[in-house]
């Protein structure tokens, strides 16, 4: 557990610069809430908070799809894996390190939402608990893309997980809306996009279950196909 | 015996994806690797030095044939906490040197105030501890490389795998790894070393193995391997090295080397001269003389295969 940790804390790290630049959005967010007035303007800041939001599930996908790339391309991945970590441990700390990174920008976006929002009439649990959708959102798109990683570039990687999870989107829209949930990062993030002062939306506990679920079994499945992939191609 | 390093019959075949062409990294290689020795690991660029460090760490899968590290199958995770390795093109994350090597020595499992006193010590051993503040992202390619050792040190391991460890280093900090290395054998560690530099394993190895394309061409003894038997080397004085053939003369003193088969006769000729024999030993070749020759017959045999 210790090593997972490690790996973890040392992913954020490794991202900080992405991090604080996603964090300006954040600050651009509180800035606004202090020059406008918030009861006239209050559907305006929603609006951006729910885009501001929403980024956050993009940029984990980003997260998730270059960890393992970049790391093998530094080639600092063979010092890590050269001590008693195995690989599933080292998948684990990196699902948690994405993880972990969206929900800093979570957490400091829902200080700034329910002071903004709050402030404006929107309810506070309820911005947590949109906070935490977006983190069960994030903590799966990373992990399905960390999978793709496995043995695709980023680029790919990143257009599969697209697919994954545009894919049961598109069947929502066209067929049945229960395709929504065969992978919940739609349903997740639509929760966050369809809020408004009116209707702030129900808490979707069966979406965040269903979302845990999946990247627990993404998770395994990453860690069988990793065990199977050289990291390290010879140098000469 | 108990072997800390054991290659059965491994082979590592990467097969193009676009041309469907295989290249054989390493063909039915096996070795057998005894603790307490320095084994040198030679061969020319591309012949699978690396490949079967990396198969050895289970950074890489073989596409046939087993192996052991230290009792365990290779890629064990608990096998790798007794074990230091060193990647050829070391890289680190960008951190204070002290912090680094404690963050490498946490994931083997150390902790506390041994870890932390276990970093200072390494740095310290690797000529690091005026920099151990440092962003080793701000450090030259040999400091870079000395903390890569020190990473590597960190867990006091039992079975050091380096590759090309003094590559960049300067002749004052290549002595300074020879001995740490040699003092790490004297404490009953096994040390796999790779390296290019000849003298550098001519000087500590107990054992070396040639590899070339990927085959096993030649281990033995340094020891034995460096004397030769076909060759002697006569030094006497009294007489005039150019009557001699592969004579050379210094202060008076003439040294001659002469096929083992001929050394009776020489002998006898350097006596006739008038001329005083001073000693006569086998002679001794250079790994690099050896290398050169091994390399060469293997490659002059598959191009007749």
């Amino acid at each position: 557990m210790k090593g997972v940790l490690l790996i973890a804390i040392n992913f954020v790290r490794e991202q900080r610069w992405p991090i604080l630049v996603l964090l300006m959005w954040v600050l651009l967010l509180a800035f606004l809430g202090l020059v406008s007035n918030l009861p006239r303007e209050r559907e305006d800041l929603l609006f951006i908070f729910k885009q501001v939001a929403v980024y956050v599930v993009a940029f984990s996908v980003f997260f998730g799809g270059s960890a393992i790339y970049n790391e093998r391309k530094t080639r600092r991945i063979l010092a890590v894996l050269s001590k008693s970590i195995g690989r599933q441990q080292y998948l684990s700390g990196l699902v948690l390190g994405v993880t972990i990174a969206s929900a800093i920008y979570c957490f400091a976006l829902g200080l700034t939402g329910s002071w903004t929002l709050g402030f404006a009439g929107f309810p506070m649990s309820q911005v947590w608990y949109l906070m935490l959708s977006l983190v069960a959102a994030c903590m799966l798109a990373g992990t399905i893309a960390l999978m793709f990683s496995t043995f695709l570039n980023p680029f790919f990687a990143a257009g599969a997980t697209a697919a994954v999870l545009g894919i049961p989107a598109v069947m929502a829209h066209t067929t049945a809306s229960t395709w929504a949930y065969a992978v919940p990062v739609y349903t997740l993030t639509m929760q966050v996009m369809k809020a408004s002062f009116q209707s702030p939306g129900r808490a979707n506990w069966l979406a965040i279950g269903l979302a845990v679920a999946e990247t627990v079994c993404f998770w395994i499945l990453s860690a069988r196909i990793f065990s199977y992939v050289d990291i390290a191609v010879a140098v000469e | 015996m108990e072997f800390v390093l054991e290659f059965e019959n491994l082979t590592k075949q990467y097969r193009s994806f676009a041309s469907r062409r295989r290249i054989v990294a390493l063909d039915s290689f096996s070795l057998r690797v005894e603790p307490g020795e320095i084994f040198g690991f030679l061969g020319p660029n591309g012949a699978g030095k690396s490949t079967a460090i990396h198969l050895a760490m289970g950074f890489m899968r073989p596409s046939s044939g087993t192996g052991r590290m230290l009792g365990a199958r290779f890629g064990d995770s608990h096998a790798r906490k007794k074990v230091g390795f060193l990647a050829e093109n070391v890289a680190l994350y960008h951190r204070k040197a002290e912090r680094l090597i404690r963050f490498y020595g946490a994931l083997n499992g150390m902790g506390g105030r041994g870890l932390a006193q276990r970093s200072r010590e390494v740095l310290q051993l690797v000529g690091l501890q005026d920099h151990s503040t440092r962003n080793v992202g701000k450090f030259s390619r040999g400091m870079l490389q000395r903390a890569g050792l020190a990473q590597a040190l960190v867990n006091d391991p039992e079975l050091l795998i380096l590759d090309e460890p003094t590559s960049a280093l300067d002749p004052l900090a290549r002595v300074m790894v020879r001995e740490l290395l040699l003092t790490a054998r004297n404490q009953g560690k096994t040390i796999f070393l790779s390296s290019h530099l000849l003298s550098e394993v001519e000087l500590v190895c107990d054992r070396v193995a040639v590899l070339h394309r990927g085959r096993l061409v030649h281990v033995g003894r340094t020891a034995d391997l460096l004397v030769s038997d076909e060759h002697s080397e006569i030094v006497a004085r009294g007489i005039s090295a150019a009557a001699f053939d592969n004579a050379s003369a210094h202060d008076g003193v003439v040294r001659l080397s002469v096929p083992s088969k001929r050394q009776r006769e020489m002998l006898e000729r350097i006596w006739s001269c008038g001329g005083e024999v001073i000693s006569v030993n086998p002679a001794r070749r250079s790994l690099e003389d050896i290398f050169l020759e091994v390399t060469s017959d293997a490659a002059t045999s598959e191009k007749t295969q």
